[in-house]
């Protein structure tokens, strides 16, 4: 049976994990909220925000028809932002490109989490010499998850997905609270590369 | 007409244009950047009403830039590059968008990346780039993995705070 | 209220708006954006914004190896990759003045047959799924799998292929690809019936498609329309005859036309040019020749140099002309290589004519049938 998917026995094992769960310490109540519950729920429904950033979008439509489905594990497309849950940026970003995947980051409503397809996002990839394109993303965004590739099969997709639910389920995948609290580190590095002042070679030639 | 009768006919018109065969169905033509409205018009009164793409080639060395036209006819079946060499340092030629409207893009677009100016064409705004403040990047002489290297970051690890 | 003010002078400063039709949108294909002013319900202005794909290739190929650049040239066309290494390989080939074996010109055309197929089963999808058929939309793009296990089994990766190269083609057929291939091609034949069913004769497509800006002979040929777009306002001209490049002269086809030139026209030259591409792999499988070589012995590929000059070769992509002018200074490396994409005519110039008039919700279909692909012209 695919991981995931629903039968008899994968519902007893999760009535007593949540049976468990809602069960829980007083202490744990105290310090978290219902944070581990929410959790729990959380990472069964995740809505994707349909955004094809780059080339690695050629690979989402098998992902989600028939022969890889990923509406089984719950996750599915939506429009807006305001209403997603999931970033995905599928493949290199042009700076034009990344001062609107920024304000649709900002646009999302916590909690919210990245993921980054390919190996562009990681160290420029192919285009690693190019004036527009940039090297590393992390220094932008925070991303919760890496998938490599070039491109990554919907195999390597739908395996990426069920990697980010344990994640989110056991509280590790917390990108969107790393990104409130270094929000002046965050700023600075989209500063240096979207809103430039100076040329950066001085060579004096005027267009 | 067959390709050599059209080669004739630009002869007559225009005597100091230089012809060279590619091949069967293909020949380029060089003209003084001058003339470029009167030969773009005549081409375009026997037939070539395409205009295929209209781009730029830089010679660094010998100071020049390459204007290139290329057309192409439905009923004859040739394609003509028509180009001309304009001064690298101040580099100006009359714009064709009087005879073609998507010249008037073309020319934007090759304004943008190599820093040529179009006289007439006044919508010569940035276009693909995004606050670009240093040399037009198709030069020769800009440097795309230095520019990377330093934007971009070559690599380094960067901890956060 | 409103008659008060325009009577004082002053313009309704309400009545105007303006929206982004893009980057974020179901309907775009790709990253771009219309910078769109809507006056109630219809458009009065468009100014497109591109520059969101921007690479760099042009200038990224200069710094990489003749050979080398095999594996960058694909990514400049997502839908249908293979097209660019047909023209890139062309280009090598037309400037060193050589001639590749018959077998690799056969195999050279049925994979771009194929690629082709893909490209129309994506812009059937774009065409049901804008007008809110969804289903429509999942079946083509589930279809696309089993062409693109075939490239799979034959070059080794799903999208990006890299396997037409200067030269001929990198690596035979398997043993068992054509069987698999004509039975691919049977069980299409089969599907084409149901897309008929459900997309082309559906009363509420049709009725969207119908009227749908109509394009006449003069502004095609004066806007550089071309490709399927161009036969259907009747202009009887295909890339593959008049020019022809790998197999296609040995080969027998006729060019369908429309006459209208609007939305339905354009739907329909796509759905009669599937039938073609079939046919033509069809008719390749049966006349390749059964042994040969498929490659020429190239000199060293870390040191060869290709002599001077210049060409511009073109293909006929599922989106039109698609085209390199490449020139050489006798180096190990492409001096200029300038990209035409095959819509950058209709998707920055045209559509600023095109669309004003229009109603909002037209716009994705519109792009939808005229198939604009952003890759093509970021470059």
């Amino acid at each position: 049976m695919a991981h995931g998917a629903f039968t008899r026995t994968t519902f007893n094992r999760d009535f007593i994990r949540g049976v468990n769960m809602l069960v829980t310490s007083r202490k744990d109540l105290r310090d978290n909220g219902w944070e581990r519950v929410l959790n729990y729920f959380r990472s069964k429904s995740m809505w994707m925000l349909h955004y094809c950033t780059g080339c690695g979008a050629i690979e989402l439509p098998p992902t989600m028809t028939s022969r890889w489905d990923m509406e089984r594990f719950g996750i599915g497309p939506m429009a807006t932002p305001r209403q997603a849950d999931l970033l995905l940026i599928t493949g290199y970003l042009s700076i034009k490109s990344l001062k609107r995947v920024i304000y649709t980051y900002e646009q999302m409503q916590n909690p919210k989490w990245l993921i980054a397809f390919g190996s562009c996002p990681l160290n420029g990839g192919i285009y690693y010499d190019s004036y527009t394109v940039i090297n590393r993303l992390a220094l932008y965004l925070p991303i919760d998850l890496s998938i490599e590739g070039c491109m990554p099969r919907p195999e390597a997709v739908i395996n990426g997905f069920n990697t980010l639910m344990k994640g989110i389920e056991q509280g590790t995948a917390v990108g969107y609270k790393r990104y409130e609290q270094n929000y002046a580190w965050y700023k600075k590095n989209q500063d240096a590369v979207l809103n430039r002042t100076k040329p950066v070679f001085d060579s004096g030639v005027k267009q | 007409m067959t390709q050599k009768e059209i080669i004739e006919k630009i002869k007559d018109s225009f005597p100091n244009a230089k012809t060279k065969i590619i091949d069967e169905h293909q020949f380029s033509v060089v003209i003084d950047k001058e003339q470029n409205i009167a030969v773009l018009a005549f081409l375009q009164n026997i037939d070539f009403k395409e205009l295929a793409i209209l781009t730029a080639v830089d010679w660094m060395e010998e100071k020049q830039f390459e204007v290139v036209y290329n057309l192409f006819s439905y009923s004859h079946y040739q394609q003509i590059l028509v180009k001309a060499r304009i001064d690298r340092d101040n580099p100006k030629i009359q714009s064709v968008l009087n005879l073609w409207d998507v010249a008037k893009t073309y020319e934007r677009d090759v304004h943008e990346f190599f820093g040529i100016e179009f006289i007439g064409n006044d919508e010569l705004k940035p276009f693909f780039l995004h606050n670009w403040l240093d040399l037009p990047p198709m030069r020769k002489d800009f440097d795309s993995l230095a520019y990377s290297n330093e934007v971009y970051g070559k690599f380094k690890e960067e901890r956060e705070k | 209220m409103n008659e008060l003010l325009t009577f004082l002078g002053e313009e309704d400063r309400y009545k105007k708006y303006e929206l982004f039709f893009g980057p974020n949108h179901p309907g775009m294909n790709g990253n771009f954006s219309y910078i769109i002013t809507v006056e109630g319900h219809t458009i009065k202005r468009v100014d497109p914004d591109p520059g969101q794909l921007h690479r760099g290739f042009e200038k990224l190929v200069e710094h990489r190896l003749w050979m080398q650049n095999i594996s960058l040239i694909p990514r400049i066309c997502v839908p249908e990759p293979d097209i660019n290494e047909l023209v890139y390989s062309r280009c090598v080939e037309k400037l060193m003045g050589i001639e590749i074996p018959e077998r690799a010109k056969y195999i050279r055309t049925i994979v771009l047959e194929m690629a082709r197929i893909n490209a129309f089963l994506m812009g059937f999808s774009g065409i049901s799924g804008t007008t809110g058929l969804y289903t429509g939309s999942n079946w083509t793009l589930a279809d696309r799998d089993y062409f693109i296990d075939l490239f799979e089994w034959l070059t080794g990766a799903r999208v990006y292929h890299m396997y037409i190269i200067p030269g001929g083609v990198r690596r035979d057929l398997p043993d068992g690809w054509i069987e698999k291939l004509e039975e691919t091609l049977n069980y299409i034949e089969k599907r084409l019936s149901e897309y008929d069913r459900l997309i082309y004769n559906n009363p509420i497509v049709v009725q969207r498609l119908k009227g749908l800006a109509p394009i006449t002979r003069e502004d095609a040929i004066k806007y550089g329309i071309t490709g399927p777009n161009l036969r259907a306002t009747g202009i009887k001209y295909d890339t593959r005859k008049a020019v022809p490049y790998a197999a296609y002269e040995y080969l027998d086809f006729d060019i369908p036309v429309q006459s209208d030139g609007d939305g339905l026209a354009r739907a329909i030259q796509r759905r009669e040019e599937f039938e073609i591409s079939i046919n033509l792999i069809r008719q390749a499988i049966k006349k390749m020749p059964k042994k040969g070589k498929i490659r020429l012995d190239m000199p060293n590929p870390l040191k060869f140099r290709v002599p001077k000059g210049e060409v511009y070769v073109k293909v006929e992509s599922a989106r039109g002309e698609h085209g390199y002018y490449m020139v050489s200074d006798g180096g190990t490396k492409p001096y200029r290589m300038a990209v035409r994409g095959g819509s950058y005519t209709a998707g920055l110039v045209y559509a600023r004519k095109a669309l004003v008039g229009m109603r909002i919700e037209d716009v994705a279909l519109w792009m939808a049938t005229m198939d604009i692909c952003a890759p093509d012209f970021d470059r």
